[in-house]
Parts: C-alpha cells; structure tokens; sequence
C-alpha cells in the first residue's frame, strides 16, 4: 500500500523547510564585504542550539550573526563543538585559532569560494617571474599615494617603504605624544614588551585575520605570497601590509595615549570603527581582484557546492562527473 | 529609523510614545527622530517604566549600523565584543553550561590537591 500523501498545507510547510534548513544557499550569505568584519572571543564555549551558533560565557548566551560574520577569531580557553563548527564552515565564515596576545594562527577554515578560478589565476601571476614582478610592483603601488615612478628598482621601493613606514611612526608618536622606542617584542614574553608595541600586535592580529578571510572568500591560497615568500601564510601578510601601516600604527598609538591599560581590547575597539568608516572589507577584496586581475564574477558553484567540477584537457575543460567510456574509440 | 519595544509599561507611557512613534503590535513602536529627540524618548521611557521593561534601537555609523539599549531586564545583558553588540541570556542552558564549568572547576581543585 502506497504511503498516504501529505495534505498539501503540510507538504508546503515541508517544501519552506527544505528552502529555509536545507544545504545552506551561497546566495543568502552576505558577501564577505559587506559582513561584519571581526569577533574576537576567549574563554567560551561556542556550541550550536536550535540552529543558532552561541557563544556561552560568565556573561551569558550570547548568539553569533555567523552568516554575516568574516572571521571568527578564537583566543585562549574557548571550546568548539564538531557540530559549531560545521555550521560555521557553511555558512562562509572563517574560524582561526589565535594565541592570548591575538598574534599567532594555530588553523584556519574554508571561506565561501567552492571554485578554484581565484587560486589557478594566483598560480599563473605567481610562477611566471614578469607577472610576479608586475604584482609585487602594483602592491607596492597601493601603499603610496603618489604614483610610484617605473624606472625604480624593486630595491629602491624597498627603500621607500622602508621610509614611509619609519614617517608613518615618527608622525604617530608625535601626534599622540607617545614616545617611540623602534618596534620590539619577545616572542616568548609578550607581557614584556611596551604598551605600544602590544597595541600594534592585537591590531596587527586582527588585520591578519580579516586579510585572511578575504583571501579565503576570494578563493585564493594563503600560502602563495609575492611579496612575502616561504611560509604557509605569505599572501596574508602580503595583503595586510597594504593597510597595516597607515590603518593600525596611528590607531596604536592614539589608544595607549588614552590610558596603557586594557589595550589590546581598546585597539581592536578603535579598528573596528577604522574598519567601517574606511570600508576595509570592501576595499581588501576590490585589491584582491584588481591585483590578480580577476572579475568579480559568479561563484558557478554557488547554487550546488557538491556539483562535480570540470575534467582537464589541453583544448579546454570538459565536463566531469560523467563517464567517458564511449570517447576511446 | 528607531525601534522602541516596551514591555508591562503604563499605558499612559504607551499612549505618550505614540505621539512619535507609530505603533507596529503591540509594545513595539517604529519611527524616525533626531538624536537628541531619541534620547529624550529613551530617559522619558526608563523613567515611567516601573518594573516593566524598555529597549531601543536605531541606526547609527559603526560596522553593525545600528546599537541597542536596554532597561529592566536581568534575564539579559548586551555584551559588547570590541565594539560589536551581541545580545547574552542567562537562560537555562546558559546555567547548564554555568553548573558544567562549576563541576569541571571543583573536580580540577580535587585533583590537584
């Protein structure tokens, strides 16, 4: 006997479910410029109840907007549940693991791109010495305001950066007041170092994160720098660089010149707000595509992220997923 | 745009706010008014309030556009994570989750002694 059919009231309930709590659609979740940029948590549990991704602490449960959320950066004492962070992974938000200074990566999650597009262009700029050179001068390029003259070598912008950056502190610190004894700190001994060397590493940290997820949402490898080479994170710290100096530093200095104590919250506090009114988020991916010169175009695996991707051939991709079996004759 | 939400409040405070606001169910009144308008609105509410409670919520120029007050309310907090709003309940599985840390705590006190 066949199962009785569901009324149709009920089946149309069925039907909105399967829209609502079905595969999380690419296409509902904020694109990654105009989220929420940073959440920084420590001591929590972050488990999932009811759907909702919450963060419980001495304070409270507090729910998590994951969707709208860039990067979920996760410091000293907090615990994840498996199914917190599957609902993170899809709903496009980054999950790093920071140290209790906010300054080291221990791991990193997937962004929203399912396509490799972003990554095989990153391939080709990067292993073909005159393009790579091309990218490394257009970065450069995006830290001065002026436009930079072609005929300098690589190693007197070196120089030049070098320059803008020893201006960009002496500015600060005259400004604030603050004085400035060169950037320092101990790895091993975090508490030592200054306050204003401890307000650039949390706002630093933070930056690293964001450049991250933008790298991550853009569908691009962390791991292929062009300014930076050699380590597991060099494109991030490529694309931080961009902004670090003229974002962060002032903001350093400006928060240890309104009371030492409490500064790496201040200074996450005060980049926040830089974040919003310069528009990083919006700014960091238009970079992104502008420096690997790529469209902003579709994600064509937005609507199905488990849809098979193409087959390799020298005259152009094919389909796969399917089987070839009639094409050796 | 501005949202007040009140809740076991005089109706006369109700009646009051809707001289502003328009009134969307009840206890939840939408509209539009200047800063120092909304401010005066949110001391008038947190005044005549009594033991009900009042929140409020408008527009403003940070990364989440827009911040929330609230007054009365002990079941609730809002938990500012460097700038960013999030609203923390002390709800039962947040005291489960408090008795779990109590119990992981005393038995990590025992075994060290």
């Amino acid at each position: 006997m066949p199962a009785p059919k569901p009324p149709a009231s009920e089946k149309r309930l069925i039907d909105s479910q399967k829209i609502i709590w079905g595969k999380q659609n690419l296409r509902e979740l904020p694109k990654f410029r105009d989220g929420l940029s940073y959440l920084y948590v420590e001591y929590a549990r972050i488990e999932v109840q009811d759907r909702s991704i919450t963060v419980l602490n001495a304070n409270g449960a507090a729910d998590v907007p994951s969707a709208a959320l860039g990067v979920l950066l996760l410091g000293p004492g907090t615990t994840v549940t498996h199914a917190a962070m599957k609902a993170l992974a899809d709903s496009g938000c980054s999950v790093l693991w920071v140290g209790e200074d906010g300054t080291r990566f221990y791991a990193g999650g997937v962004g929203e791109s399912r396509s490799s597009r972003g990554l095989q262009q990153q391939v080709r700029l990067w292993s073909d010495p005159e393009s790579h050179l091309q990218v490394v001068r257009r970065m450069y390029g995006l830290r001065f305001p002026e436009r930079l003259p072609d005929h300098l070598t690589l190693r007197q912008i070196r120089g030049r950066e070098g320059a803008r950056v020893r201006d960009i502190y002496a500015r600060a610190s005259q400004e604030s007041g603050v004085p400035w004894q060169g950037r320092s700190y101990k790895r091993e001994q975090w508490d030592k170092a200054d306050p204003v060397n401890r307000a650039i590493s949390a706002g630093n940290a933070c930056l690293h994160g964001l450049a991250h997820a933008a790298i991550l949402s853009g569908g691009y490898s962390a791991a292929l720098g062009f300014v930076h080479t050699g380590k597991q994170l060099s494109f991030v710290y490529d694309i931080a660089d961009l902004y670090k100096a003229e974002l962060v530093i002032p903001l350093a200095f400006e928060s240890v010149a309104d009371l030492p104590e409490n500064i790496e919250t201040r200074v996450r506090g005060k980049l926040r707000q830089a974040i919003t009114s310069q528009r990083l988020l919006e700014r960091m991916v238009a970079d992104l595509h502008d420096l690997m010169g790529t469209q902003p175009e579709a994600d064509v695996y937005e609507d199905d992220a488990s849809r098979p991707g193409e087959l390799w051939d020298p005259d152009g991709e094919i389909t796969g997923g399917i089987n070839h079996d009639g094409d050796d004759s | 745009m501005m949202v007040m939400i009140l809740e076991r409040v005089p109706p006369s405070l109700k009646g009051d706010l809707s001289r502003w606001l328009v009134e969307v169910t009840t206890g939840v009144y939408v509209g539009h008014a200047s800063a120092l308008v909304r401010d005066l609105l949110w001391d008038k509410c947190v005044r005549y309030v009594y033991r009900g409670r009042c929140y409020q919520l408008f527009r403003t120029n940070n990364e989440q556009g827009f911040e929330i007050r609230m007054h009365g309310d002990v079941g609730k907090a809002i938990v500012d994570f460097d700038g960013l709003q999030l609203m923390a309940f002390k709800d039962s599985r947040w005291l489960a989750f408090q008795q779990a840390e109590l119990e992981a705590g005393s038995m990590k006190a025992q075994n060290d002694t």
